[in-house]
């Protein structure tokens, strides 16, 4: 491409030979880029973890590593992998294949989008600086209470491991909107959901899923991070239920999250044997059925992680139940991808036999998770290498597939083919490996889990897994070295190598043009079509398109006008990267809280001092961000069901909320929970007589009357009333200070209450009621001053006359105070009245 | 009627509910009857606000859904979790 010469031309983008480039791109095929080379870093990283554990195992009670070693080593491992390597890896792919494939030039908000990546890599490499702060978190991956609380993970590098779960999290919802936005509103013409390509659909109801399962799994982090940070005491060993809390936020999140990981693989899967048996999916609307009811019922089945605890019968049986039936749909789609198989004429190539042995893996990995579905053998086989051959069948299992979508994809990002003799090398070590380092747990199942020592009957199977391993280990050497040499060296690859692909991306030039596609793609004929571009001539286009020329004229009205809008489309900004070393350098300060205060000497000053810059460059970018002039992709855009009347913006603040809705249902949930499990009607022996309805009522009054100032701000807004609108904005502002104001001093009147129940005051750690009533409180607290920095920036704004002739940030700023003010109807009841 | 009439009718409808909602509590009702009516008193002043505030009546009913589907999602985890106490 022309364009690549010139710094100014590609919509602002420095070249991609330039570093620069990488830090402020926004392009979605780059971001895609991004996330792929960082989770094969992430891959590497929780790698080397996992085969340090396994020269640990290679006699029963070695000291290769000291015991504390070990335990951080398991379970690093799993975090690592879990969050830091499978999804980014799969949303590599997500975020290059699915504009491409719904006919899109861009997600809706390409710097959220870039925004998503840097938070990711930042939160990583938070997790990684934990390592050097006496120990990084040591209590397993599933982070089980009461191991979770400094009591026995004193380290600060354990909080700071949550808290870099807690910023992993923050991007996966703001890529979750993102691609929901994209997804609904942005599909091409004639693309509705049922014509969807398979890959998109899994990774549309990835993203459904990950938008209400992470939002679970944030509060058991931010509830884990005050018992850390702040002294709470939900999780303490002593407190009515905490280690069951626990286990019900990270399963209610956590059983979602194995769909999560391995949907986008089962589309992967899908794609390839689509592509390589020249067959198309046998049942494909019963697959994408299946998928879906699978995605619904991934949230009612999280309870049979909790078998071996002391819920009661019936729910066990419950969930057994429903267990199994989670399992039906997924026999569908293995049946679907195996008639596939047969009815088509199969080509082996790399990405096939990864996708095919993925499957094998999978079937093997599903079966044996039957076992563990049933309560009665769950209690034999729980905490047992059973469990751990099982899920790394099953989450390994996926990442074969996600390999094969490697080799699939690469030809279409780099633009180059990878070397196929080496690339069925690598699935032969691969697979061995695999299994050599797997299948024998199944044997030596009896092995405790998480734990070096173990029967010496068992010493060969683990001898086996270790050499298994190292094979898998070094299938990864050739598959770095081959995808190096044919980056650097491969040969050209076409725009689509592989005959019978039939997706939107395999029509385009490899790597595709900055702005995707020579015209508006359309597929209301039933194929792809671009409008605007003449027959055949599509190389002209992109030169022109590239080189920052308007398109060729002749072209239909509305193509020509949409061309005209895609060249003021912006893809640089440096912001996002900004925001993301500054949530790093605030939450590495935050890491250093203890019971509510930072350790003394140089190291709390540290703490603080970074605390402090965190915090400042946090707001500076924040604001940086939201002033700069971006503009993303406009519409009109061609299938948008079922969000059809509303603006882009205005959805993603509302999927956002609904996040935000799981977020406080859980935090409201944990203390439904904790009530119960002590005895609802007892809860007021906890609670001083200090603790009246009127500074509750008094704030409802305040957040009820600041919501009626936002309505009316929005009604002056249309009525062109500049002072009007700064007045009613300035209101809301004034009483969300109003509300905070009061209830300081409420918490201070209650910090400082005498008597003989609570002698040294009603602070968070007094007992686990005070914890619920603070953190809940303050929670809600936390988003009234998000809101009122927002209200603020609003009324300097109006101020200046903004807003008169677009009211739509008002009315989207109203959207999020309302819910800040809704949520408090239910606080207010909850912690004032019962 | 106009809108401001319309958003100041919703407000002292959402301030004489939450003026109400507290009276319960002193109203002598049976703990269980006074919990459940405080509770359904929030359910409504939300739909209120919502509603009007938020203006989900005149938006597509495929946005209340999703919030509907986050409700949904938040209840069953507390309301199984609970029942699973033993």
């Amino acid at each position: 491409m022309s364009a690549e010469t010139d710094s100014g031309g590609d919509h602002g983008l420095p070249d991609s030979s330039t570093i620069t480039r990488w830090l402020v791109t926004t392009n979605h095929k780059d971001v895609g880029i991004l996330y792929t080379v960082t989770a094969l870093f992430f891959l590497v990283f929780g790698g080397v973890l996992a085969l340090l554990m396994r020269i640990q195992l290679w006699t029963p009670g070695a000291g290769f590593l000291e015991a504390v070693s070990y335990n951080q080593a398991v379970s690093a491992h799993g975090l690592i992998m879990v969050f830091w390597f499978l999804s980014p890896f799969a949303f590599g792919f997500a975020n290059y294949v699915v504009p491409l494939q719904i006919g899109a030039r861009d997600l809706a908000f390409p710097r959220l989008n870039a925004l998503s990546y840097w938070l990711y890599l930042f939160s990583g490499l938070l997790f990684a600086v934990s390592f050097f702060q006496g120990a990084t978190f040591a209590g397993g991956w599933t982070m089980y209470a009461p191991l979770n609380v400094p009591v026995y993970t004193p380290d600060i590098g354990a909080s700071t491991a949550v808290l870099a779960l807690v910023l992993f999290v923050v991007s996966v919802t703001v890529s979750s909107v993102n691609f929901l936005t994209s997804m609904h509103r942005m599909r091409a013409e004639g693309l509705t959901l049922r014509r969807m390509p398979i890959f998109s659909w899994t990774i549309l109801l990835t993203v459904w899923m990950m938008l209400f399962a992470f939002a679970a799994l944030l509060a058991a982090l931010l509830i884990l991070s005050s018992d850390r940070l702040l002294g709470t005491q939900y999780f303490a060993a002593t407190g009515a239920g905490g280690s069951l809390l626990w286990a019900h936020l990270f399963w209610f999140f956590g059983h979602p999250e194995v769909y999560i990981v391995f949907f986008p693989a089962l589309g992967v899967m899908a794609e390839c044997f689509q592509t390589f048996t020249g067959q198309r999916l046998v049942g494909r609307k019963w697959f994408i059925a299946a998928m879906v009811l699978v995605a619904l019922q991934s949230f009612v089945v999280w309870m049979h992680h909790m078998f071996l605890t002391s819920i009661n019968l019936e729910i066990k049986t419950l969930f057994m139940a429903t267990t199994i039936g989670i399992s039906l749909p997924f026999d569908l789609m293995v049946f679907a991808l195996i008639y596939t198989l047969i009815k088509g004429r199969i080509r082996f190539t790399t990405p096939f036999l990864f996708s095919f042995g993925a499957l094998v893996l999978f079937i093997i990995g599903g079966i044996t998770g039957v076992f563990l579905g049933a309560v009665v053998l769950d209690y034999e086989f729980r905490g047992t290498y059973w469990v751990v051959a099982h899920f790394h069948y099953v989450m390994v299992g996926g990442v074969t597939a996600l390999f094969g979508g490697l080799y699939y994809w690469f030809p279409k990002m780099t633009g180059k083919m990878y070397d196929e003799f080496l690339g069925k090398l690598h699935f032969g070590l691969y697979f061995v490996g695999f299994n050599l380092l797997y299948f024998p747990m199944f044997l030596s199942w009896e092995t405790p889990r998480r734990d070096f020592v173990y029967p010496e009957a068992f010493v060969s199977w683990h001898q086996l897994s270790t050499v298994g391993g190292f094979v898998l280990g070094i299938s990864f050497l050739v598959m770095f070295y081959n995808l190096a040499k044919s980056l650097v060296a491969g040969e050209a690859a076409d725009d689509n190598p592989w005959a019978f692909s039939t997706t939107t991306e395999w029509a385009l030039p490899s790597p595709p043009p900055i702005e995707n596609f020579p015209g508006v793609p359309t597929f209301a004929s039933g194929a792809l079509e671009f409008r605007s571009a003449e027959a055949g001539d599509r190389s002209a286009v992109e030169i022109a398109d590239g080189g920052g020329e308007p398109a060729p004229d002749g072209g239909p009205a509305h193509a020509a006008g949409t061309d005209a809008a895609d060249h003021e489309e912006d893809h640089a900004s440096p912001w996002p990267l900004a925001v993301g070393v500054a949530s790093f350098v605030l939450l590495l300060g935050l890491s250093g809280l203890q019971r509510g205060g930072f350790p003394s000497g140089v190291e709390g000053g540290f703490y603080v001092a970074t605390t402090g810059v965190g915090l400042a460059a946090l707001g500076w970018t924040l604001v940086r961000l939201a002033r700069e002039r971006f503009v993303g992709p406009s519409g009109p855009f061609g299938e948008s069901w079922p969000f059809e009347a509303v603006e882009n913006t205005k959805l993603g603040v509302w999927i956002f909320l609904a996040s935000d809705v799981v977020l406080f249902g859980a935090f409201i949930g944990s203390y439904v929970f904790i009530r119960v499990a002590h005895g609802w009607t007892d809860w007021h022996e906890l609670v001083p007589e200090a603790h009246v309805v009127t500074p509750g009522l008094v704030n409802t009054y305040l957040l009820l009357t600041s919501s009626f100032a936002v309505v009316v701000a929005l009604v002056a807004a249309e009525r062109e009333s500049r002072w009007g609108l700064v007045g009613s904005l300035g209101l809301t502002f004034g009483l969300g200070v109003a509300f905070l104001v009061n209830k300081a001093m409420e918490w201070q009147h209650l910090f400082h209450v005498h008597g003989e129940t609570f002698a040294n005051g009603w602070v968070p750690s007094t007992n686990v009621a005070a914890s619920t009533f603070y953190l809940t409180t303050g929670l809600h607290g936390l988003h009234v001053i998000g809101g009122l920095c927002i209200a603020l920036y609003l009324v300097a704004r109006a101020w200046n006359g903004a807003y008169l002739d677009d009211e739509r940030s008002i009315e989207y700023f109203g959207l999020y105070w309302h819910f800040v003010d809704i949520v408090w109807l239910f606080l207010f009841p909850l912690f004032y009245i019962l | 009627m106009s809108k401001l009439r319309l958003y100041t009718a919703i407000y002292v409808v959402l301030f004489g509910l939450a003026t109400a909602q507290t009276l319960v509590e002193f109203a002598g009702l049976d703990y269980w009857v006074g919990l459940w009516t405080i509770v359904g008193l929030s359910f409504l002043k939300a739909a209120i606000v919502a509603g009007y505030y938020q203006h989900l009546r005149w938006e597509p009913r495929s946005i209340s859904f999703v919030l509907l589907v986050g409700l949904l999602a938040a209840l069953a985890l507390t309301v199984a979790s609970s029942y699973s106490i033993t």
